[in-house]
């Protein structure tokens, strides 16, 4: 330490390193452990659609799929099943296929809900959890996006990037990887 | 095309022949360059095919000792896991037509839940079909035990329907094995239920 350098550096320098140390460990712990499952098999399941049959993931193997996590509380779910309608129209024909799994614990709601949304694609209902732990989808909406193969390519927590031409982009990409 | 490279691969030894120097006979003519080299690329393609071919050969015979092999361990796995001394496998079979739409299955073992499993659309034409599922694998003690199947789906003109059976059984030092039997009783016009070991 050079002489004459004020005492206050002592104790702010090694101060602000700690903060910084702090900070770095709690915004890792905020990413949520959903983004882990990038580039491992997505973990399967079996759920009730509300049109009353039941869908297994595996079943969709040799298609591109995207599963979202939602509930009807959530504003930003909502808009985004919206918009996710328009890339389901569009990929109509193709090999691709949307699962929408709803956390509601009600299911009156959410037929309602659902009812209002007019979705072109099955809304599941995860009433017992099992599938978003599966995920540990701590937060929403999430949108897992899996491969023909069955493994997850990306994981989306930001609604925002998950919207429009960019989630169609990947799409068509992982479409044309066959 | 086996004419095309003989007559190829003799026209490229007519030219080496005489690639030394010797005379053409009268009224011959000499092979163009570009027709040997084609001869010989010829022979040197043939060649490649058949180390291809080989190399494919070789390839399937492999993925056929590793699916083998595949196959070993996973039985060697469940012998290990599920001993026979303790193991009870449960199996789903169906056989109806009309009065019943399969939903799910949920087993109880001494009151305890083991398995509840929802069948897709697919999983229901396989069993159908005459595919038999194993809805439950596990370790059971010697003993008496008693197993309690729910079935729930549709039933007779479109309504839920749901309906118990139960077996009691007892364990003894071979493997257990039991039967969920789903199907039509043509007289009661109603599904039938049917919980069996088989022996």
């Amino acid at each position: 330490m050079r002489e004459g350098a004020p005492r206050s550096s002592w104790i702010t320098r090694p101060a602000i390193a700690l903060c910084l140390v702090l900070l770095s460990i709690l915004v890792t712990s905020l990413v949520s452990a959903a983004t882990q499952l990038s580039g491992l098999p997505a973990p399967d399941f079996v759920l009730k659609s509300l049109s009353g049959e039941n869908l297994r993931l595996s079943e969709y193997r040799g298609q591109v799929v995207i599963v979202t996590f939602w509930a009807t509380w959530c504003g930003d779910c909502r808009a985004q099943l919206s918009e996710f309608d328009a890339l389901h129209d569009s990929y109509q024909d193709d090999d691709f296929e949307l699962l929408a799994v709803s956390l509601d614990q009600n299911w009156s709601e959410l037929k309602k809900t659902a009812t209002e949304l007019d979705l072109s694609y099955p809304t599941l209902h995860d009433a017992d959890l099992v599938v978003s732990k599966l995920y540990d989808v701590n937060s929403m909406p999430v949108s897992v996006l899996i491969d023909r193969d069955g493994f997850v390519r990306e994981v989306v927590e930001d609604h925002r990037r998950a919207r429009g031409q960019s989630m169609s982009d990947r799409v068509g990409e992982l479409l044309g990887d066959w | 095309m086996k004419l095309i490279k003989s007559g190829m691969v003799l026209a490229a030894a007519w030219v080496s022949q005489f690639a030394a120097g010797q005379t053409l006979p009268d009224g011959a003519e000499p092979v163009p360059e570009f027709l040997a080299s084609q001869a010989l690329a010829a022979e040197s393609v043939g060649g490649d095919e058949a180390d291809f071919r080989s190399l494919d050969t070789e390839i399937q015979d492999l993925k056929g000792l590793v699916l083998e092999l595949n196959r070993d361990l996973f039985l060697l796995e469940e012998e290990l896991l599920f001993p026979a001394n303790t193991q009870v496998s449960i199996f789903v079979s169906m056989d109806v037509g009309e009065f019943f739409g399969l939903d799910s299955v949920q087993i109880q073992l001494d009151d305890k839940n083991l398995a509840n499993y929802l069948y897709t659309s697919r999983e229901i034409d396989a069993l159908v079909r005459g595919g038999v599922h194993q809805l439950y694998l596990g370790n059971v003690r010697a003993g008496e035990h008693e197993l309690v199947a729910i079935f729930t789906g549709t039933g007779p003109h479109a309504r839920d329907y749901r309906r118990g059976a139960t077996l009691s059984f007892e364990k003894g030092i071979g493997p257990k094995y039991i039967e969920l039997s789903i199907s039509d009783r043509q007289q009661a016009l109603q599904p039938e239920f049917v919980v069996r070991e088989w022996e």
